[in-house]
């Protein structure tokens, strides 16, 4: 149970930290201030001290320096938030929740319990996750939880020959973290950590499309991506494809809320998470500097930290596995020419998305419908081409690797293309949301200037 | 420092309470209605839908690379062989299966952070099998002596010099 402590404690000091330092405490109403705050608490927790522990655990080899050091950084800001306690609103300052709202929550409530009972089962049947978890990811947090001085066989060529010794370790470093400073290998420590990011990723996407769209818009996200049932399969696998779909998801909406640092550390602990995240990380900042000009300084300068650590990871330490990058380079031109490749994979790809399905029920139905009833509006043309462009890119770039890749073609596809569009499709879901009108606009009165009262009345009474 | 000294102030940021949380004071058009109450359901739906197929899934495919199980074989090997060991390995099960895959890398999951590597290159080498042998003779092949039988087919073997 100690390690089910250490999983839960960066929880609770990314909360803090984002209450201390953004601003997102001064949002309302509260159940949305507070479903942000978890969100990029949690998620921002997690990354935090998993780069602590790779930092001072594993590459200064002192364990005891990065429990000191996050305990601390932890008195610290628990003090600097009592000292300046979060704003506390008048509660008429909330108004009434619009009528659709119950309606929503209540089935968003009946799909979490549904997709809690679900991640157990997958627990319960597989208590060291699926192939990859106990293949790649937590087998290297066994490593880096090693008191032996050994923790860089977690990347070493030898294991690099057997497995992706070259992956980022964000997650391995978080779960072997839990570990050894919990000095027990419990299977609850990766089983709960994929939980906060499922519950995370539903966190920040409500309450981010609540304040952007209107209450009603933030619970049916979470709602279409709590019973998403390709994303309820991957919760219990133990891999990194949902902590992934988390940032992907975090970093968006932060910089649609205009925290472009707090975005930029989110695009950053995804380099951090997995191979695929760099390429989101390149994206993001790319449609930040085209979209959000603004922004893109800060963005970059909140990613600065974790991606340095991927990079350094990339380039210094793990250099001596092969990357699917460097390996796809021989022969490229000739795969490139290929037209059946082409065929190949679209054919995949419109596969997988139609396999996201459960029975009769695909995600996709939500959308159509909510475009149907609510329709887009216009004015949000930007926020929607910055997000949409991030996804549209993300899945362009899948695609261009899968053309290119060396391995067997129908291998790769089959064992990692459901698991890709997993970790788009929160972002592709997001910018639908933000394009839709929000049911609320469809019963605001809009106030109306006196003078064309006047007229209107006027126009009346001569009748 | 406020992570806010970044961002210029004259940025619109979304703080406070938005204009859609507002009270409202029209009736909701059917059309609305109908639409949130339908994905409302179509949602619940697939969360049912999911949650049946993974009861059954899963009950079918548990452990089914018996990873749980080497915990078991393998923990007498852990208490003989040092943390910093790096092993050999020899199976019996066709190279590049999935069979061979899976012993592999379920053995290196368990024993971590003793380093695995295929073959019989090292001073310590674990013997993986599926069905029992002659493993004195097997690893006599390799220029290896059995140390250790520790039954369910796993063996160590040492170099022989």
């Amino acid at each position: 149970m100690i390690g089910l402590f250490w999983a839960l404690e960066p929880v609770l000091l990314g909360c803090l930290l984002v209450c201390r330092f953004s601003d997102l405490a001064a949002i309302r109403p509260a159940w949305v201030r507070l479903l942000l705050i978890f969100g990029a608490g949690a998620a921002g927790g997690i990354g935090l001290t998993s780069c602590l522990f790779f930092i001072f655990g594993v590459l200064l080899g002192s364990l005891v320096a990065a429990m000191v050091l996050e305990l601390a950084l932890l008195a610290w800001v628990a003090f600097g938030v009592y000292r300046r306690p979060i704003p506390v609103f008048q509660s008429g300052e909330d108004a009434g929740r619009p009528l659709l709202f119950p309606v929503a929550a209540g089935s968003l409530l009946l799909a979490l319990a549904l997709a809690a009972s679900t991640a157990w089962n997958g627990w319960a049947a597989n208590p060291h996750g699926n192939w990859d978890a106990w293949a790649i990811w937590n087998l290297r947090a066994r490593f880096l939880a090693a008191h032996a001085g050994v923790a860089q066989r977690a990347w070493s060529p030898v294991l690099g020959a057997i497995t992706h010794a070259e992956y980022p370790l964000l997650l391995s470093s978080f779960v072997g973290r839990c570990w050894a400073f919990g000095h027990s290998f419990t299977t609850l420590v990766p089983a709960v950590t994929g939980w906060i990011f499922f519950q995370a990723l539903i966190a920040l996407a409500a309450g981010g499309v609540a304040v952007l769209r209107g209450p009603t818009l933030g619970v049916l996200v979470a709602l279409v991506l709590a019973s998403t049932p390709s994303l309820l399969h991957e919760v219990p696998s133990q891999y990194a494809d949902v902590p992934l779909a988390c940032y992907f998801a975090g970093a968006l909406v932060l910089a649609l809320l205009r925290r472009p640092v707090l975005a930029g550390i989110f695009a950053g602990f995804a380099a951090w998470t997995k191979d695929e995240g760099l390429l989101f990380l390149a994206v993001f900042l790319a449609a930040t500097a085209v979209f959000r000009r603004r922004d893109a300084l800060a963005a970059i300068a909140g990613a600065l930290p974790a991606a340095a650590i991927a990079t350094f990871f990339k380039v210094a330490l793990s250099r001596g596995n092969g990357y699917l990058l460097s390996m796809s380079v021989p022969g490229a031109a000739h795969r490139f020419a290929i037209m059946g490749r082409y065929e190949t994979v679209i054919a995949a790809f419109g596969r997988g998305l139609l396999d996201m399905a459960q029975g009769w029920y695909h995600p996709i139905l939500s959308l159509i419908v909510l475009a149907a009833a609510l329709r887009f509006a216009r004015e949000r043309r930007r926020e929607v081409a910055f997000s949409g462009a991030i996804g549209a890119t993300l899945l362009l770039g899948y695609f261009g690797v899968y053309i290119l890749t060396p391995l067997d073609l129908t291998w790769q596809l089959q064992t990692s293309l459901d698991r890709l569009l997993v970790q788009v499709w929160p972002v592709l879901v997001l910018t639908a949301f933000i394009g839709l009108r929000p049911p609320e606009a469809a019963v605001t009165v809009e106030p109306v200037p006196i003078q064309k009262v006047s007229k209107k009345a006027g126009r009346k009474s001569r009748r | 420092m406020e992570l806010g000294v970044f961002e210029r102030k004259s940025v619109p940021r979304y703080n406070g309470l938005s204009p859609l949380m507002r009270g409202t004071s029209k009736p909701y058009p059917l059309a609305v209605i109908a639409g949130v109450v339908l994905v409302s359901l179509l949602c619940l739906w697939g969360s049912f839908e999911s949650y049946g197929f993974e009861a059954v899934y899963q009950r079918q495919n548990s452990d089914p690379y018996l990873v749980g199980q080497q915990f078991v074989r393998l923990e007498a090997l852990l208490s003989a062989v040092p943390e910093r060991a790096e092993l050999g390995n020899l199976t019996d099960a066709s190279p590049g299966s999935t069979t061979d895959s899976a012993m592999f890398l379920g053995a290196q999951y368990v024993l971590a952070p003793r380093l695995l590597e295929k073959g019989a290159a090292h001073d310590l080498v674990i013997g993986n099998f599926t069905r029992p042998d002659d493993f004195a003779a097997l690893g006599q092949r390799y220029g290896l002596r059995l140390q250790r039988d520790f039954g369910n087919g796993v063996v160590l073997f040492g170099k022989e010099y």
